[in-house]
C-alpha cells in the first residue's frame, strides 16, 4: 500500500520545535513501513524563511508553505482552515500527523472535526493499517493502560514528544507556497495581546529530555535550589510535586502530575517525592526514572528504575559535585 | 452571563483496572468511580468563581455518559452549578472523542451559552479533543491550555492566559468562546451538606442519545465514531527500582551516574 503523510509542524517565533523534527522523521518511517508514499511538511505561520532549511533537513519530499502575517499567532480555528487548504494538493490515501505539543493537541482535533475524520492524541507508536489508514498506540489512565486505535484513511494523530527519534536526512525538498484561504469570522474574534517568553537559558518542562523534580522530602524552600542546580548541570528542566507548589515553594508552572503537566522525558529524577498516584500519572511514561527518597517503602520506588534510599540533602549535593568535577 | 461546563464521569485514579472480556475497554465491574474527574473539578471551580464575581451568571453542567454519570452531575450541582443535562448513552453505545464532542455540541446549541469550558482532558482516555472540536462544531473561537481567565461581561470580552511551550500568551477573545482549562490555580470547593440537599432539587435533564443522533447524520463525521479502539491492555507490572547500595553519598552518586550512562544510556 502507499500512504501519503502531511506533517503539520509546530513553530513559534521562527523556531522549529524539536518535536516537529521527531514527527517529520516518524512520518518518513511510516511511509517506508507502508511500502510507499510521500511526506509533505506543512508550515503555517509568518516569517518562516529561516526555518525552511531546518524542515528540509528532515527529509520530507515536499514542503507546503503558508506564510502570511495574518497567521503569525497560532489560533486553532485559523490554522485548521489553513491545514485544510494544504490537504487539497495531497492525494489519498493520506493521514495528518503533528507533534503532541500544546499547538498540535489543539490544532488537530479542530481540523479532524472539520474533516469528519478520526483523531488520536499522544501516539507512542504509528503503523500503517492493512485495512487503510493507520493504527496507533497510546497510553491512557495516566499510564496504567494502553490502547490501540484504528484510524481510517484521512485521519489525524499527534505524536508524543521525546518518543520518536529525530533522524535528519538532508534533502532539498521543493517548496510550494499555498495561498491563505479565507479565515473564518470566529478566528478573527481572538487575538494575542502579549507573549511572555520563558528565559532563554531555561528548558521547557514538557519538551525537556531530562526532568529533575523535587518534593517535600527537600524539607524547605531553601533547599529547592538543589533541584534547579542539578537540572541545570544536566541540561534539563526543574519540576515539583503538588505538595511543593501548594506549600508555595515554587509556582504552579513547576507542577508535574494530574493537575499539573504531563511529562515523558528520557530521564526523570524524583527527589524527595513519595509518589502519590496523582504525581505518577504525570511522569510514569518517562523512559528512565530515578527515585531518591528516605522512605524505602515510598510508592515512587515501585515505578522507578533506579532507587537511592537516603537523605536527598546529602545525595543530591554529592551528585552535583560529581557532575561539576567532570565539567570544570 | 451563561456558562456551560462539560464534565465526564470517570474511574477513580486509585482504582485497579481489569481488561473487559471484549479486550477493548476496562471492566466497569468493581471499579470505583470518582464524583468528577480532577480536570473537570478545576474547570468547574473556575466557572463558579466567575459566577461568584458576576451576579446573574448561571452555570450549566453537561455530560455524555451512562446513567451512573448522573452522580457526577449531582456533585457538580452540589458544588454550586445551577442546572445539569446528561446525554444518556447505553453501555453498548460506541463513542469516540469527536462523537462525544458532536453530542455535546448538539445539546449546547439548545442552551444559552456565552462561554463553554472543559478540562484539558478526561482522566480516563486523556484524549483532550473535546474543547477544540466543540469550537468547530459550535462555530466558535477556541483556546486550549488556559491557565487563567478574566471576563468583562459589559464589553463581552475575555482575557485569558494560556500555556505555550517556552512561555505564556495572553489572548483577548470575544464571547461566545470555548476554553479548555489546563489547571485552575484553585482548590475546588467542597460541597456543604445544605448544598448537597439543595442539589437534589436542582433541575437535571436527561436526553437519550437516540434523540440527538439522527441530527448528527449530516455533520462532518456523522452519527458514528470515526476512530475505534482495537485493544485495551495493561502493561506488565514493573519490577520495582534497582536499589543502589552505598556507604557514602559520593559512592551513591557515582553508582547512579555509572548506571545512567552504561546501563540505561540516558546520560
Amino acid at each position: 500500500m502507499t500512504l501519503n503523510v502531511l506533517v503539520l509542524t509546530d513553530q513559534r517565533g521562527g523556531t522549529l520545535k524539536t518535536a516537529s523534527r521527531e514527527t517529520l522523521s516518524e512520518a518518513r518511517r511510516l511511509v517506508e513501513r507502508a511500502g510507499g508514499g510521500r511526506v509533505w511538511a506543512g508550515l503555517v505561520g509568518s516569517g518562516l524563511d529561516a526555518i525552511l532549511p531546518k524542515v528540509q533537513e528532515m527529509g520530507p519530499d515536499s514542503v507546503l508553505l503558508m506564510d502570511d502575517p495574518v497567521l503569525k499567532d497560532f489560533q486553532a480555528a485559523a490554522y485548521a482552515v489553513a491545514a485544510r487548504a494544504m490537504l487539497e494538493g495531497i492525494p489519498s490515501p493520506r493521514v495528518i500527523l503533528a507533534p503532541a505539543t500544546a499547538m498540535g493537541r489543539e490544532w488537530l482535533p479542530r481540523l479532524g472535526a472539520a474533516l469528519g475524520t478520526g483523531v488520536a492524541t499522544e501516539a507512542t507508536e504509528v503503523v500503517p493499517d492493512p485495512e487503510g489508514g493507520i493504527r496507533i498506540r497510546r497510553t491512557v489512565f495516566g499510564g496504567k493502560a494502553t490502547v490501540s486505535v484504528a484510524l481510517p484513511e484521512g485521519s489525524c494523530a499527534t505524536l508524543r514528544v521525546n518518543t520518536f527519534a529525530a533522524d535528519p536526512r538532508p534533502g532539498q525538498a521543493p517548496v510550494t507556497r499555498v495561498p491563505v484561504p479565507e479565515i473564518p469570522k470566529e478566528a478573527r474574534a481572538i487575538s494575542v495581546e502579549s507573549t511572555v517568553e520563558a528565559p532563554r537559558d531555561t528548558v521547557d518542562l514538557t519538551q525537556a529530555s531530562i526532568v529533575v523534580a523535587g518534593g517535600r522530602g527537600l524539607k524547605g524552600p531553601e533547599n529547592f535550589h538543589l533541584v534547579e542546580d542539578l537540572a541545570r548541570i544536566l541540561g534539563g528542566a526543574p519540576a515539583a510535586s503538588r505538595a511543593v507548589v501548594d506549600a508555595g515553594w515554587r509556582p504552579a508552572s513547576y507542577q508535574v502530575g494530574q493537575t499539573g503537566k504531563t511529562v515523558a522525558p528520557q530521564l526523570y529524577i524524583a527527589i524527595g517525592i513519595s509518589g502519590a498516584i496523582q504525581h505518577l500519572v504525570g511522569m510514569s511514561n518517562s523512559r528512565c526514572i530515578v527515585a531518591i527518597n528516605r522512605d524505602a517503602a515510598a510508592p515512587i520506588f515501585k515505578v522507578a528504575h533506579y532507587g537511592i534510599v537516603g537523605d536527598a540533602l546529602a545525595i543530591v549535593p554529592a551528585l552535583i559535585g560529581a557532575l561539576r568535577a567532570e565539567r570544570p | 452571563m451563561h456558562l456551560i461546563v462539560g464534565v465526564k464521569h470517570v474511574p477513580d485514579a486509585d482504582t485497579r483496572l481489569r481488561v473487559d472480556p471484549s479486550g477493548t475497554t476496562y471492566d466497569p465491574d468493581g471499579v470505583k468511580f470518582t464524583i468528577n474527574n480532577t480536570y473537570d473539578e478545576a474547570t468547574l471551580e473556575e466557572s463558579l468563581r466567575l459566577k461568584d464575581g458576576n451576579p446573574g451568571t448561571t452555570v450549566h453542567v453537561v455530560s455524555v455518559g451512562p446513567p451512573r454519570a448522573e452522580e457526577g452531575l449531582r456533585a457538580a450541582l452540589a458544588m454550586g452549578a445551577d442546572e445539569a443535562t446528561l446525554v444518556e448513552v447505553g453501555t453498548g453505545t460506541e463513542l469516540d472523542p469527536l462523537l462525544t464532542a458532536r453530542l455535546l455540541a448538539a445539546v449546547i446549541r439548545g442552551i444559552p451559552h456565552d462561554l463553554v469550558l472543559v478540562g484539558r482532558q478526561a482522566a480516563d482516555d486523556e484524549a483532550g479533543q473535546v474543547g477544540s472540536a466543540l469550537g468547530h462544531y459550535l462555530g466558535l473561537p477556541s483556546a486550549g491550555y488556559v491557565t487563567g481567565l478574566e471576563v468583562d461581561p459589559a464589553s463581552k470580552r475575555l482575557h485569558i492566559k494560556r500555556y505555550v511551550e517556552g512561555g505564556e500568551e495572553t489572548l483577548g477573545m470575544e464571547f461566545p468562546a470555548v476554553l479548555s482549562i489546563l489547571k485552575g490555580a484553585n482548590d475546588p470547593r467542597t460541597p456543604t451538606l445544605p448544598n448537597i440537599l439543595k442539589a437534589r432539587r436542582k433541575p437535571l435533564r436527561k436526553v437519550p442519545v437516540g434523540d440527538l443522533l439522527p441530527a448528527l447524520e449530516t455533520w462532518p463525521g456523522g452519527a458514528k465514531p470515526t476512530s475505534r479502539v482495537t485493544a485495551f491492555q495493561l502493561p506488565p507490572p514493573r519490577a520495582g527500582a534497582k536499589i543502589l547500595e552505598y556507604t557514602s553519598p559520593e559512592e551513591a552518586a557515582g553508582k547512579l551516574l555509572a548506571a545512567l550512562r552504561e546501563e540505561a544510556k540516558v546520560l
